[in-house]
């Protein structure tokens, strides 16, 4: 694990069958960076946060997180020990309210939970939604409200996959700039993203995924301009 | 839980303690069953509402605490230990069964859960040196206390499940089961231990029927595997709180007594019809409150402001 590191994998390999979802990858996240990870659809972007929140245990390779090796455990484990995630398909709990959805990510012993959870409504302008719920919020919300969710358990890192998704331009703006906030106060995060100018205008470093295989990393300007991202990305090298 | 919901439950507990002042024993009889499903109904809402493992095999734990209450009333135990024993087996039974059939999900723990109540129901058809098979077992009435003795205990059993309902639902262990409910791998990726909070809610579901199979054989002083494991009471379960309102505190008890009051009332009335009326009268409620009926008190609350605002101009 290099100096630095909160999240370092190494060979990481999950095949589904004949398909080799992800083939070796390494990768090095800094603590309290912004780390984009790019590439053409199917290429193993949210298998590689599957794999890394605990979610799909049947890869093989090492993922040290903080110092510990966490391939294997649950997922609630992972949570508990600071890695959080939000899904690219909102899953908020559609029948509790907006308030329950973000309480129940809390530590059980967080005393404070329920005055958090206002606050982090009230900064996103949500507060007037608490007793709502889930179901009756609109997609853009809900993709909100799942981030704020796991904001709960005030993690080290979050992985967040394609959190702009089918938001509206101003709830979009409004998540970004929790992002800028939260990564101010030392809160490293990976982000899947396919527009391009939040990668450039976020990402300190970004890896570039293409069939299961690291093949770029680098500040955006070195990807955008490698030859093997453009062939991943356009099916050919440009001439 | 508001003070006006306090009152009503006060009020409602202070009424059915003295009716047995006044009622005949028909009435009496009648109130303990009622008390029988709202016990039964508030475990399968336990298990099943909360975290949305539907099972339709919770007769098993009711067929388990009423024969082991039997049994042990036969041994000499007094009435209120047969009772307490009744639930504690119910539960250790329960606890590898939950390890092994919480695993699965959807249709396929509610098929996992009906065989188990048939071959529970086997089990006791088969296992004759203890259970004296299909013969079944009559119990001496000097072995049982009297009518009012059941109807408090069964009572106090109504009570107690609805209490530990109302504790879970407002804590948060309900609060992780009820997101368990909704999508359990979200539940489990925001630090939800999915499987440690269904197998203590299973657990408890199953401790109730337990507890209330045991006061029912005292009650009726004979037991026999279909009897004990009949799977129309697991329909019955599944009906009271679906009508009432699945999940919640209050659906069970509603569901159970309006059910009952209506079907006893169908019955006298409209004998040769009374079943299809009271199917008619469910498939009303299912169409139009999906939620039960406690969905209609719940709706204003969760509306969203901004129609919320444009109600009320």
């Amino acid at each position: 694990m290099a100096i630095g590191s909160i999240l370092s994998v190494r060979n990481l390999h999950r095949d589904f069958g004949g398909v080799q979802a992800l083939k070796g990858v390494d990768l090095e996240v800094a603590r309290g960076s912004i780390t984009g990870l790019i590439g053409p659809n199917g290429s193993g972007k949210t298998t590689f946060f599957q794999v890394v929140s605990g979610m799909d245990r049947q890869a093989t390779g090492e993922v040290i997180f903080d110092g510990a090796p966490i391939l294997g455990l649950k997922p609630y484990e992972i949570y508990h020990r600071g890695l959080a995630r939000t899904f690219q398909l909102s899953r908020v709990f559609p029948q509790l309210s907006v308030l329950e959805n973000l309480i129940v990510a809390a530590h059980r012993k967080d005393r404070g939970a329920r005055s958090r959870a206002l606050e982090l409504l009230a900064r996103v302008r949500l507060e007037d939604y608490a007793e709502v719920l889930g179901s009756d919020l609109s997609y853009g919300q809900q993709k909100l409200v799942e981030f704020l969710r796991v904001l709960m358990s005030e993690p080290s890192m979050i992985l967040l996959d394609e959190p702009a998704a089918g938001v509206n331009p101003t709830l979009r703006q409004t998540l970004w700039d929790m992002v800028r906030h939260l990564n101010g106060l030392g809160t490293t995060f990976v982000i899947i993203e396919h527009n391009m100018e939040v990668i450039a205008d976020l990402c300190r470093e970004v890896y570039v995924l293409s069939e299961g295989g690291i093949i770029a990393r680098g500040d955006f300007a070195a990807v955008r301009s490698d030859e093997r991202v453009l062939e991943a990305y356009f099916g050919r090298a440009r001439q | 839980m508001s003070v006006r919901q306090l009152a009503v439950a006060a009020a409602l507990v202070a009424a059915a303690a003295a009716l047995p002042l006044v009622a005949s024993e028909y009435h009496q009889s009648f109130m303990l069953q009622l008390f029988m499903m709202v016990a039964l109904a508030q475990a399968w809402n336990l298990i099943s509402g909360m975290t949305g493992y539907v099972s339709f095999g919770h007769a098993a734990f009711f067929g388990i605490g009423a024969y082991a209450g039997a049994l042990l009333l036969q041994y000499g135990f007094p009435w209120w230990l047969a009772v307490v024993k009744g639930a504690l087996i119910a539960a250790a039974v329960s606890a590898p069964i939950g390890l092994l059939t919480l695993r699965l999900r959807g249709p396929y723990f509610a098929i996992a859960m009906l065989g188990l109540n048939e071959v529970a129901r086997i089990v006791a058809t088969l296992w004759v040196d203890l259970t004296r098979g299909g013969s079944g077992i009559s119990l001496s009435p000097a072995l049982l206390p009297g009518l009012s003795v059941n109807y408090y205990t069964m009572l106090l059993l109504a009570i107690a499940a609805t209490a530990l309902v109302a504790w879970i639902h407002r804590g948060r262990f309900g609060l992780e089961l009820r997101a368990i409910r909704e999508d359990e791998g979200a539940a489990e990726m925001v630090g939800v231990n999915t499987v440690r909070n269904k197998l203590s809610a299973f657990v408890l579901s199953a401790a109730i029927p337990g507890a209330v199979g045991a006061v029912f054989v005292m009650y009726t002083s004979y037991l026999n595997p279909s009897s004990a494991f009949a799977a129309s009471l697991n329909i019955q379960m599944i009906v009271m709180v679906m009508f009432g309102g699945t999940g919640t505190v209050w659906g069970p008890v509603l569901g159970a007594g309006i059910v009952m009051l209506v079907r006893e009332f169908l019955w006298a009335q409209f004998p040769a019809l009374h079943l299809a009326l009271l199917g008619a009268m469910l498939l009303v409620v299912v169409l139009f409150l999906p939620g039960g009926v406690m969905s209609v008190f719940a709706r204003r609350k969760r509306m969203r402001p901004e129609v919320i605002t444009r109600e009320s101009r």
